[in-house]
């Protein structure tokens, strides 16, 4: 007897980017850090790229499982960082849902990517505050940690605006 | 970019002062300070009389000087003198240490905080 999964065409899409995220994941993950917490979250410009193209369900799949599985590549799986990546992606993509229900056109890319790059770094911040650092003295590293999301945040999107523009001339003949 | 980006952008950017005022403003102040020393039971003092401390140590008697709602190691017999060095200190949560001699100052808040942290 044998049993055959089926998968759907938004599954194989899903596997697609979220490997795609998971690359870039693991290549920032290389790169040296000024603070803890501070990296550029260029895998972001994936999820934001799947929320405008494909929906919100599509980009919180590839963020969570970005997650799981890049903590699990890199071994961080289940430790404290891990911890904090998914409070963050947990909170990107509950702040995602509630701007996706804004009318279509309202955000662009820039706009998703900054609210997610906000919600991620404040989640991840006050779960390093309550679970596992709670010193007064971790408080001021918290404007610190937010400009540098503001200004990643912006990047990210600026990117994902530039490559949803290079999609959509790709696209059209 | 449509004009919920900008705005978006624009109220991350006006929070960012905001947050550093918040949290690089002034931290609390501080109305006692704890003194911990080698095998004694904490000692707290209030900040809101001048005095000087002689604490006994392993290497010997370190002062700690209580003014005007500051506090501070004014001598210890410590080879480094970086107790000495940290100078005053004036807000909650500030500290200073002398490893050698085992005793370590800090300023506590209004606000109690936690006894302890394991990990």
């Amino acid at each position: 007897m044998s049993e055959t999964v089926h998968s759907t065409r938004d599954d194989h899409r899903i596997a697609w980017l979220t490997a795609l995220a998971i690359s870039i994941h693991i290549a920032e993950s290389a790169l040296p850090s000024p603070l803890p917490g501070v990296k550029p979250g260029l895998a972001n410009v994936v999820t934001v790229i799947a929320l405008i193209h494909y929906g919100w369900s599509t980009a919180a799949w590839v963020a969570l499982l970005r997650v799981l599985v890049g903590s699990i590549v890199i071994g961080t799986f289940l430790s404290p960082t891990f911890a904090l990546s998914l409070a963050g992606a947990v909170a990107s993509v509950a702040v995602l849902r509630l701007a996706s229900w804004a009318p279509v056109g309202l955000f662009g890319p820039v706009g998703y990517s900054l609210l997610a790059a906000l919600a991620h770094m404040a989640a991840q911040f006050w779960t390093a505050y309550w679970l596992f650092i709670p010193h007064e003295a971790l408080l001021h590293l918290f404007p610190l940690l937010m400009s540098a999301a503001v200004i990643f945040g912006t990047v990210s999107g600026v990117i994902a605006l530039l490559t949803l523009k290079g999609l959509r001339a790709g696209a059209s003949p | 970019m449509t004009r919920a980006d900008w705005l978006v952008l624009l109220l991350a950017i006006a929070l960012l002062p905001v947050l550093y005022t918040k949290y690089w403003g002034a931290g609390g102040p501080a109305d006692r300070a704890r003194i911990a020393a080698n095998g004694q039971a904490p000692l707290e003092i209030p900040l809101s009389r001048n005095q000087q401390l002689h604490i006994h140590g392993p290497l010997g008697d370190s002062v700690l000087e209580v003014k005007d709602g500051r506090a501070r190691f004014l001598s210890s017999p410590c080879p480094g003198q970086q107790c000495v060095h940290s100078g005053w200190l004036a807000r909650a949560g500030d500290l200073a240490a002398c490893l050698p001699n085992g005793i370590t100052l800090s300023l506590q808040g209004a606000r109690p905080r936690f006894d302890s942290i394991n990990f």
